[in-house]
């Protein structure tokens, strides 16, 4: 325990010193969620609708921090750590190296969760947002979609044989889950074609279970979502388990 | 004499060849172990299959008794390593590293006081990137001595070091050795070797080609100093080679 301690802490002191994640996961949400209540603001979301347009992108800005932390900040840290031969150095300590891995997971969940109170204070005090549907409805998906988001992460960090096949796998992964899967380009004002395409995205189905949450939509639509998550999560944690690299 | 590292007919091969070739080594408590050999002569192999961290071919491994596949959280509470490569975080300072490091192990020692001791003290603060050849190799050396372990290895210990600061670590390691601290070291320094090991073990290709003192390595070569003996055994298949 005084290991992971003071691991979180000092990795977690590298990483707000790298930045990166501050500006990706903590900054650019808000400015997200700034950006559309300025333009929406209490605007419904569709003629007729009860909700309004920013309550119905509250649950998709909130994935913005998992995506970065998931996706782009695990893979890169996992395959330098590997590179740098951190986790070998592990293997002749006390400790295994899947401490660094554990307390590397937990930095990128504090990001989120840090980014998800931001995102929803400045909706909340600024744009006069109102979660309608469970918060536990909401954090359990909101938990489901970081946990297949981060399985995801460690299978690239842990398969991919150098840095530089991670960084591009990982940016292959982001942009466009960035993009299209609608947690900054809202899903709803995108071309049924192209909606089509963001629904292979396994972060798009995440976002409509957040936005069933939040919005307090029937259960029916969930199903699907669901099952894609929990699938993406075992099929990645097996394969990881089974391949990850530690050297 | 209680022995604290033991090696018996070591063998590792990669693919076709023979990185080590039945290998003994046999290391008692407060002795210093060399091995030695040139760049691609099996050392690096050798300390990992002893390590755990790779697995070996055939042969048997033990230090402090234990196995360091099976025992490996008790054994590295005891047992620490020097890598010859930097392996440390990005932007991490010096005074986090050792203390990520401390917090790893359930004893330790005063890291302030090691990195006085090893003229590190006004480094506290800086970044590990940033410290100069030499100082990064005197840290590494802090590091390997933060648990306080019983046995230690060290891979390529004064290399970058200047004559003033090897100078300083032989007679840091000489008191810890004094106290009962077992060393097993790679070194390309023969005055190191001569100053600080009991025993040396020189490989070729895997294959162990004198194993004894370092008196005993110049006895039975036609040489005087020990380096020309080193180079002698290291050399001897060449000359025997170039003569046909």
């Amino acid at each position: 325990m005084k290991a992971f301690s003071t691991l979180f802490k000092t990795e977690l002191k590298l990483s707000l010193r790298g930045m990166d994640m501050f500006i990706f996961a903590i900054c650019m949400p808000i400015v997200m969620i700034v950006i559309l209540g300025i333009i929406f603001g209490s605007k419904p979301a569709f003629d007729g609708a009860e909700y309004t347009f920013l309550e119905q992108s509250f649950g998709a800005v909130a994935t913005i921090a998992i995506c970065a932390g998931g996706v782009m900040g695990l893979p890169l840290v996992v395959s330098d750590y590997r590179h740098k031969k951190i986790l070998k150095r592990f293997k002749v300590t006390p400790v295994s190296p899947a401490l660094i891995l554990a307390v590397q997971v937990a930095i990128y969940a504090l990001y989120s969760v840090a980014s998800l109170i931001l995102v929803y204070a400045v909706a909340t005090i600024f744009f006069g947002y109102q979660m309608s549907g469970s918060w536990l409805q909401f954090l359990g998906a909101y938990f489901l979609v970081m946990l297949s988001m981060f399985s995801m992460g460690l299978l690239v960090g842990g398969v991919a044989p150098d840095i530089k096949t991670a960084s591009v796998l990982a940016s292959v992964l982001y942009f466009p889950m960035l993009i299209f899967s609608g947690a900054t380009l809202p899903y709803e004002v995108m071309p049924v074609a192209l909606q089509k395409v963001a629904d292979i995205l396994p972060l798009t189905q995440g976002i409509k279970l957040l936005k069933a949450a939040s919005l307090d939509l029937p259960i029916d639509s969930v199903l699907l979502p669901v099952i894609m998550m929990i699938a993406l999560a075992v099929t990645c944690i097996g394969v990881s388990i089974r391949f990850f690299r530690w050297e | 004499m209680e022995t604290t590292i033991k090696v018996n007919q070591l063998s590792k091969s990669y693919a076709t060849v023979k990185a080590v070739d039945n290998v003994d080594i046999s290391v008692c408590r407060g002795e210093v172990f060399g091995l030695l050999g040139a760049n691609g002569a099996g050392k690096s192999t050798t300390i990992e299959c002893i390590l755990g961290t790779k697995k070996q071919d055939s042969g048997r491994v033990s230090i402090l008794g234990m196995n360091p596949r099976n025992d490996r959280k008790k054994l590295f509470e005891r047992v620490s390593v020097q890598f010859q490569e930097a392996n440390y975080q990005d932007k991490i300072t010096v005074a986090e590293l050792c203390e990520v490091t401390k917090s790893l192990y359930k004893t330790s020692l005063d890291y302030e006081d090691l990195l006085k001791q090893f003229g590190l003290s006004d480094k506290f603060k800086s970044q590990v990137s940033e410290l100069s050849g030499g100082q990064k190799q005197r840290l590494f050396i802090v590091l390997a001595l933060i648990p306080d372990p019983e046995v230690v290895f060290l891979d390529e210990l004064t290399t970058g070091l200047d004559a003033k600061a090897r100078r300083d670590v032989w007679k840091y390691l000489s008191d810890l050795k004094a106290k009962g601290l077992t060393i097993l070291l790679t070194s390309h320094f023969m005055d190191e070797v001569e100053a600080l090991c009991d025993k040396i073990n020189i490989l070729k290709n895997g294959k162990s080609i004198f194993y004894g003192t370092v008196q005993e390595a110049v006895a039975t070569s036609p040489y005087e100093k020990f380096e020309d003996a080193y180079l002698w055994y290291t050399d001897e298949e060449e000359k025997e080679n170039e003569s046909i």
